[in-house]
């Protein structure tokens, strides 16, 4: 098992197996963030909060757009059931310790997202012999980039003043989504060959 | 490879050299991990010392707590650390904010340490540092790790290091931006959100004290350390010459050298800071000479100035 994609093919395109793989998890795990933006995010925005609902909506669509149209995909008989399971992981599960129902659920949203902006690096487990022109590498350094850029508001919010009297729900609420996210991607990881290393420096 | 456990997180760490010498400790900083110490583990296991090095919490492969990382909490790690070592004289040392994380120790504990050694460190933000601080944080937010990591190359090493290296910096890069993520980077960087100054603590520190700074350093300029040497009572500062922040990536023979002695000298009794003022040797193994007397070490130019 290696710490990257590979082996590449002559040209140092990841193998279609592990961009069919990933690309699915990674559209699943951020078309279900756009789905809770679109459903959290009113027709006329009323509070200026809600300007970053917008733009969370559309980087989250594109990003789905984006791995649609750059990956090779190919026919992979796991992905109804492991769908499945990554959908299941995404139902809202409103965070504890917050009577506010409203407010819980809304903290739920932002640890998924922190957990998915945060914790999944897919550029990180591109080699460095992959080809730089190639649009699934391309995408996947952007995903990359782009979800350390969504998650400046995930981090403000949950560690903003309203937030505050509930910092150990939050922290705990967070902690669980990033294990649950953690997993996840390990499997996926696992299941074509990768390893995700966490207990060995890459090189 | 060996992990301690601070509460439901774990600290990977690593210890070399023989149990029963004395000890070691280094602390990275803030973009590094433990592999960056390869040559000091290598240059003062050979000299007889045992070595700890660790990846700090939210760094390399310890956890990365999701959303608050305390100063508090770096510091009780590397209490559990210091545990670990055994009973034997420990000297602890530290670079920027790994400098500042020792500090923090060695008020808390000084007991514990026999020497201590604060590199390119500040127990204070003034508006330079402050500023600079918040924008290699927002550089961070904008542009990832390796934005960070091009900001701050060039602020921390010399033409000379970097020279050869400039047709290969992603290669150069590449180890830090993989094993750093850029949240748990921020949340140390936003550890100092609510910093206070140290500076009236460091009197408690009553141990032999070593503060190295590079001639050069733009990051934490020579009045930083300065605080440290006036406020340590049984310190001295020791000029590294031609060197950045970075140095220990630059020099690690010249500084592991300065390590060694200092502890040596500290063992055999012979260790005397008062508040001295040292210009390190180009090479290791040469002499320290003594600031020329009736100048000011805090300017750039041979200025005669009082020295506090």
């Amino acid at each position: 098992m290696s710490a990257f994609f590979g082996p590449l093919d002559s040209d140092g395109r990841v193998p279609a197996r592990q961009q069919t793989r990933v690309a699915s998890f990674l559209i699943s795990a951020h078309g279900a963030l756009g789905r809770r933006f679109a459903l959290a995010l009113p027709l006329r925005l009323e509070s200026a909060w809600q300007t970053e609902l917008n733009a969370q909506f559309y980087n989250e669509s594109e990003i789905v757009s984006l791995l649609l149209r750059a990956t090779r995909w190919m026919p992979d008989l796991a992905l109804g059931y492991l769908a499945a399971a990554w959908e299941t992981a995404w139902f809202p599960a409103a965070a504890d310790g917050i009577p506010d129902h409203a407010l819980a659920l809304a903290v739920d949203l932002a640890t998924l997202a922190h957990a998915i902006h945060a914790g999944i690096r897919p550029a990180a487990l591109l080699p460095v012999e992959a080809n730089a022109n190639d649009p699934f590498v391309m995408a996947l350094r952007r995903v990359e980039f782009e979800s350390g850029r969504l998650l400046q508001a995930q981090i403000i919010f949950l560690k903003g003043e309203s937030l505050v009297p509930f910092r150990d729900a939050v922290s705990a609420a967070l902690e669980r989504r990033h294990a649950e996210v953690r997993k996840l991607w390990r499997e996926i990881l696992e299941g074509i060959d990768v390893s995700s290393d966490e207990n060995g420096l890459k090189s | 490879m060996p992990f301690l456990s601070h509460g439901s997180y774990r600290i990977r760490y690593e210890l070399d050299g023989p149990a029963d010498a004395p000890a070691y400790v280094l602390v990275n900083g803030l973009t590094q991990y433990a592999e960056l110490w390869t040559a000091y583990r290598d240059a003062l296991v050979a000299r007889r010392f045992r070595v700890a090095t660790f990846d700090l919490l939210g760094q390399g492969e310890s956890d990365k707590p999701a959303l608050f990382i305390s100063q508090d909490d770096q510091v009780a790690a590397l209490h559990l650390l210091i545990q670990e070592v055994g009973d034997g004289p420990v000297f602890l040392s530290g670079i920027s904010f790994g400098g500042l994380i020792a500090l923090r120790y060695a008020v808390a504990h000084g007991g514990r340490l026999a020497g201590l050694v604060p590199m390119s460190c500040f127990a204070e933000l003034p508006p330079q540092l402050f500023l600079l601080g918040n924008a290699l944080r927002t550089g961070l937010i904008l542009g990832g790790t390796s934005y960070l990591q091009d900001l701050l190359l060039p602020m921390n090493v010399s033409d000379q290091w970097l020279a050869p290296v400039l047709d290969k910096l992603d290669s150069v890069k590449r180890q830090g931006w993989l094993v750093n993520d850029v949240y748990a980077l921020q949340n140390l960087m936003e550890s100092f959100l609510d910093f206070q100054p140290l500076t009236p603590q460091l009197p408690s520190i009553g141990i032999p004290t070593m503060i190295l700074n590079g001639e050069f350093d733009f990051l934490t300029p020579r009045a930083l350390h300065e605080t440290l040497r006036v406020q340590i009572p049984n310190s001295s500062l020791v000029i590294i010459p031609r060197a950045y922040h970075a140095f220990t990536l630059e020099k690690p023979a010249l500084t592991a050298d300065l390590l060694a002695r200092f502890a040596e000298d500290v063992l055999a009794e012979r260790w005397q800071g008062n508040k001295t003022v040292w210009i390190a040797p180009d090479e290791a193994g040469g002499d320290l000479v003594p600031f020329p007397t009736g100048y000011d070490h805090l300017r750039a130019v041979p200025v005669q100035g009082a020295i506090a």
